[in-house]
Parts: structure tokens; C-alpha cells; sequence
């Protein structure tokens, strides 16, 4: 497909449709990746927050030993914080850099959401693992259920990321974006918070191995993801 | 591909940019849209790409085996150049290319990058990362990105902006070759590109 090629957009796009926008998608995805890694923009956004809360609070108040509902909700204002910090930033580096309208023009809008989300579910997912080790050790957590617990940070991860990021979608273009982002966001993903919190307490207090809170997850995350596939096309036409 | 466009106007921000535009412009060929400075002529050129709706008039795309495009389809047949256009310059000219391609459905290869690096003059620069590059030398890259997998519609507004006497004969060849098989359109004052084609619409 070189400066001598014959058309080939016409022959790529008559393929299956499903494969192009799974192709496209990972396209997105190595892509945003690829820059990540070179500028570490949206770690570096979302990492200095959540550790600087982390320390901020633990050298200030100390362990909340014996408040485990505390704890739970200590977490995840962090993450939601870190999150809501850096994972809008997908779509206004686009903006910003000129480079959205090319996005556009190369890639399906649901192979750009799609691409997106997988890029701001990895981050989140690495920043996790920077802070929730920190998190254990300063606060001296223990756990009565470990899978539980991973379980639960997993189905919140997938549902937060998918929520800031179909919102950061429907903002791309906004000025102010940062500040809308985090406005509109918030009241969407309160159900995710909320299990996520009442599931990690019980991680901590209780020896079952599946909070019912997953099913709560699980649910948010499936209708998140299932409405931000019908609603791609309309989300990103404009 | 064929462009057909009736009663065109668009209104930005309560001024109005243009109205009663009427156009119809089929490939491959070249035309050219001229006008002063703010006449909107990057403007009229994102509604050709299916990049804004306008706000009266209708807008359509045909190509030889459909009968008419949606704008979603229109914009996965063109390929856009342009100051609006921007190119990720944390990633090297080829993963550029690369992504360009893949995101499109296109095969490609490294013979392919290096063909294009070859045709683009830059020949050994292909590792480095586009923030880089001259500001020629981006031109040239960003064009060269337009013309991936030749596009039925190549949109190129002001091409020759930043490119010395070398950088435009580079382009100025990748122009008249995609001219042979794609509708080419072009935004320019200059009257050696105006010069490229037929006269498209002056606004």
C-alpha cells in the first residue's frame, strides 16, 4: 500500500465490518499507547494525584484502624479522583493537538470509543497498581477476602473507565473540558462508587468470596459499555 | 467520487461564512477553491469532508459503486490536508503511516513506509519522532497521510504552505499523480496550485 497502491480504501472499507472497527479499535488503542508511554501525560496527571492524596492523609490522620467503611471510602475517592484527573485527557489531547478531526476521519467513532476506553481502563488499571499497594501498606489494611477485593477493583475499573469515558466522548470538543467532564461524570458513576465502597468493606470484614456488589458491577459496566456502543456514532458525529 | 453541493451556507458563531454556495465536481480531476483571506474557504472545505454539517443546503457524495454516501462513509473515502489537520508528532512519520493505515483497514509494511519516505525525501528520517521535524517537512508527511490508500476525494487546503522550492515539487508531483485516479480539491490563494486544476468556487 505504498505511493502506487490502487484504491485500497474502497476494498478495506467493503470488508467485514465488525473486524474494521475491532482493527481500528487497536489501532486507537496502540496508538494512544504509544504517545502515553513517550509523554506519560495522563499517568503522570493521575499518579501525582493519587499518590500526593495518599500520603497527604496517612501522615496527617494516620491509620483509620478498625473503621474499614473508611478506609473503603478513602480508596476510592482517590481513585475517582485520579481517574476523573487524567482519563478525560484522551480526548483533549485531541483537541488540543489538532489531531481530533484527523481521528475522525481515519477511524469508525465506535472504534474511537472503543480504542479510548481500552487506553483509559490500562491506565487506570496501573495506576491501581501503583496505589493500592502504597494504600495497604500506610494504612495497615487487611483482608478477609482477596479475591473479592480484586474482583470488585476489576468490575469498578471497567465501569468507571467506560462512564469518564463515554462522558469525555460527549465533550470532546467542549471548551472547558476538564471541569465538564468531572461535573457531568460524577452523579453517572456514583452507583459504581458506591458498590465499589460497600463491596471493598466487606473484602475487608467478611470471608465470602463474592460480595453481592459485583452483580451490581458487572450490571453497570455491561449497560456503560452497551450504551456506549449504540450511542458511539451520534456521540462522536458532531 | 463525485461532489454535489445545493444552497450551501454555514453560520458560525451568529456571522455568516458563506451562503447560496453551489458546486458540482467530479473526479479524478483537480479543482481549486480561491478566495480572500476569511472568505471560508476551510470552512466550505470541513463540510466537504463531512467534518460539519451545514447549516442550509444539502451536501452529497457518490462514488462509482454506491449511489450515495452518508457522511460517515464520505469520511472514510477522503483523505484531508490541511492546518486543522494535525498529525501526532509524539509518533515517528512511519508510525504516523502506520496507524494512518490500520485505523483505515489498509495493509501496510515496512517496503510500504519506506517507499512513501522515499517519495517524501526523507529518506533515514523515518525513526524520528514528527515534533522533529521542520515545518516543510510536516507538510509534506501530512499530505503524504491524506493520500493513503488512494482516497476516492483528497482535500488539500493550502498545500504548499511551508514547503520550500524541493518540498513543493515533492508535492506538487503527489498531486498531479493523485489527480489521475481521485476527485482532488484545493484551497489556495497561490496561482501556481491555483493553476493545478479547474476553477472549483470562488468565494
Amino acid at each position: 500500500m505504498g505511493p502506487s497502491g490502487d484504491h485500497a480504501v474502497s476494498r478495506a472499507i467493503e470488508g467485514d465490518a465488525v473486524r474494521r472497527i475491532l482493527d481500528a479499535a487497536g489501532a486507537v488503542f496502540i496508538k494512544d499507547v504509544t504517545t502515553e508511554l513517550r509523554s506519560r501525560y495522563a499517568v503522570a496527571a493521575t499518579a501525582t494525584f493519587a499518590l500526593a492524596a495518599l500520603a497527604v492523609v496517612s501522615f496527617a490522620v494516620g491509620p483509620f484502624g478498625g473503621r474499614p467503611e473508611l478506609l473503603a471510602a478513602f480508596l476510592w475517592t482517590v481513585i475517582l479522583f485520579a481517574a476523573a484527573a487524567g482519563l478525560a485527557q484522551a480526548f483533549t489531547r485531541e483537541a488540543e493537538r489538532r489531531t481530533w478531526l484527523t481521528l475522525r476521519l481515519v477511524a469508525p467513532p465506535t472504534s474511537i470509543l472503543l480504542g479510548k476506553w481500552g487506553v483509559n481502563l490500562a491506565v487506570l488499571t496501573a495506576i491501581e497498581a501503583l496505589v493500592v499497594p502504597m494504600f495497604l501498606v500506610l494504612f495497615g489494611v487487611e483482608f478477609r477476602s482477596l479475591p473479592a477485593f480484586l474482583a470488585i477493583l476489576l468490575l469498578a475499573n471497567v465501569g468507571l473507565s467506560a462512564a469518564l469515558t463515554l462522558v469525555a466522548a460527549l465533550l470532546a470538543q467542549a471548551r472547558a473540558h476538564g471541569a465538564l467532564v468531572s461535573a457531568l461524570a460524577f452523579p453517572l458513576v456514583v452507583p459504581v462508587l458506591m458498590a465499589a465502597i460497600v463491596g471493598t468493606r466487606r473484602a475487608f470484614t467478611e470471608p465470602g468470596v463474592w460480595p453481592p456488589e459485583c452483580r451490581v458491577l458487572a450490571a453497570y459496566a455491561g449497560v456503560v459499555v452497551g450504551i456506549g456502543f449504540l450511542l458511539a456514532e451520534h456521540v462522536l458525529d458532531d | 467520487m463525485r461532489v454535489i453541493a445545493e444552497g450551501l451556507g454555514v453560520r458560525l458563531s451568529g456571522r455568516v461564512i458563506f451562503e447560496n454556495v453551489a458546486f458540482e465536481w467530479n473526479g479524478p480531476g483537480i479543482y481549486t477553491v480561491t478566495g480572500n483571506n476569511g472568505a471560508g474557504k476551510t470552512t466550505l472545505l470541513k463540510v466537504v469532508a463531512a467534518l460539519l454539517h451545514p447549516g442550509r443546503g444539502t451536501m452529497r457524495w457518490e462514488n462509482s459503486t454506491t449511489a450515495a454516501l452518508t457522511p460517515a462513509q464520505a469520511r472514510a473515502h477522503l483523505g484531508f490536508a490541511g492546518p486543522e489537520i494535525g498529525l501526532w508528532e509524539d509518533l515517528t512519520a512511519l508510525e504516523n503511516f502506520a496507524f494512518g493505515a490500520r485505523a483505515r483497514g489498509l495493509d501496510w509494511s515496512a517496503a510500504d513506509g519506506a517507499a512513501w519516505l522515499e517519495r517524501l525525501g526523507l529518506t533515514g528520517r523515518g525513526d524520528e519522532r514528527l515534533a522533529g521535524f521542520s515545518s516543510g517537512m510536516k507538510q509534506r508527511v501530512k499530505i503524504a497521510f491524506a493520500m493513503l490508500g488512494r482516497p476516492g476525494l483528497v482535500i488539500l487546503d493550502e498545500p504548499g504552505s511551508n514547503l520550500d522550492d524541493r518540498g513543493r515539487a515533492v508535492v506538487d508531483a503527489l498531486v498531479r499523480e493523485a489527480a489521475e485516479h481521485s476527485l482532488v480539491v484545493v484551497a489556495t490563494n497561490d496561482p501556481v496550485e491555483a493553476a493545478w486544476g479547474r476553477p472549483g468556487i470562488t468565494l
